[in-house]
């Protein structure tokens, strides 16, 4: 498993997560009305007061933990944040599954959330991107603790 | 704590410091991008009037007739109908406009239904809209559904619809699958 730790192996996985989560941002920052919609579609009663707000905060946090994790600045603090929200994004995209709520309407039109109209590829989608996430939070830790010692 | 811990709980520290600044900054970039964009949102999403179906009505012929109260953005709103209606408004000849993609409208529809996709709909101009709705005889009522009331595309796409200047558009939540259930008539 030494390749886990490789440099350019991470740096790849970086460019991946970060342009990833870069490119899933430009389209909701252009559409956040859609976006608010994206999410009311989930169905979630307990997040409705907060669907709006997250609908204006959710994209610049892609965004800005995309940039530095592309850049390579605060890759602990931004890979963190990206994992938070893949968890977040699997255990909505699961729940609406297990519900059998119907995504193959064009609900999730908005092209970052679902153009493929198939909640269980997005979900794989989500969980390799969650397994690289959590790669690129453990391997920087690993570097910078052998830096120290 | 020895020099160990204190150094990890240092590094857990940063990482969490990390995470807070991105979260600080993002909230305070989409906030104020949000409050000087003009086509900006409300901080709270207000979908209280989205699923009234109006049944306060018995009879469905006033129902029918009711026009949606003029909206903010100066177009009426669509009213949402329950099956009964859908079904006297299919008797009478009313258009029924399915906001599915074609490939699920392929699959199975309302009878007689025309398809006008929402996803592509949506990003059309005003102009591109009214050129659309000529293909349909927009001087019947429209009845806007989708798949199901768990869809939602009906309310989308009847706004759209409304907000080009058609003011006789109603929403019919219930959908393909409420409507073909009730084995009223369908094709393919």
């Amino acid at each position: 498993m030494r390749i886990l730790s490789n440099k350019y192996f991470l740096l790849i996985l970086r460019l991946i997560v970060g342009g990833v989560f870069i490119a899933a941002s430009l389209d909701k920052l252009y559409h956040q009305e859609e976006f608010s919609k994206a999410i009311y579609y989930y169905k979630i009663p307990f997040l409705d007061p907060f669907i709006n707000i997250s609908a204006i905060i959710i994209p610049y946090l892609e965004l800005f933990s995309g940039i530095l994790l592309v850049l390579g600045i605060f890759k602990r603090g931004s890979s963190l944040i990206i994992i938070i929200l893949l968890v977040l994004f699997i255990v909505m995209l699961t729940s609406a599954y297990s519900r059998g709520l119907d995504i193959s309407c064009g609900c999730f039109s908005l092209e970052t959330v679902g153009e493929k109209s198939n909640i269980l590829l997005r979900i794989i989608e989500d969980i390799l991107l969650l397994i690289a996430a959590i790669i690129i939070f453990l391997k920087s830790k690993i570097i910078i603790n052998k830096e120290n010692h | 704590m020895n020099g160990v811990s204190k150094n990890i709980a240092s590094k857990h520290r940063s990482v969490l410091l990390e995470a807070v600044i991105i979260f600080i900054a993002s909230a305070a970039a989409g906030l104020i991008v949000n409050a000087i964009n003009p086509n900006g949102i409300g901080l709270v999403r207000d979908d209280s009037d989205r699923f009234a179906v109006d049944t306060s009505k018995t009879k469905n012929e006033n129902l029918i007739n009711k026009r949606g109260k003029l909206n903010k953005g100066g177009f009426l709103e669509p009213v949402n109908i329950p099956v009964e209606t859908a079904k006297q408004l299919f008797d009478e000849k009313a258009v029924f406009v399915d906001g599915r993609e074609e490939e699920e409208f392929k699959a199975g529809h309302i009878k007689g239904a025309e398809n006008i996709p929402y996803k592509e709909f949506k990003d059309k101009t005003r102009d591109e809209k009214v050129e659309i709705m000529k293909n349909i005889d927009t001087s019947r009522i429209i009845v806007s559904y989708c798949s199901s009331d768990s869809c939602e595309i009906s309310i989308d796409n009847a706004y759209e619809m409304a907000k080009a200047g058609y003011n006789n558009i109603k929403i019919y939540l219930g959908g393909y699958k409420e409507w073909s259930k009730l084995g009223y008539p369908t094709e393919k």
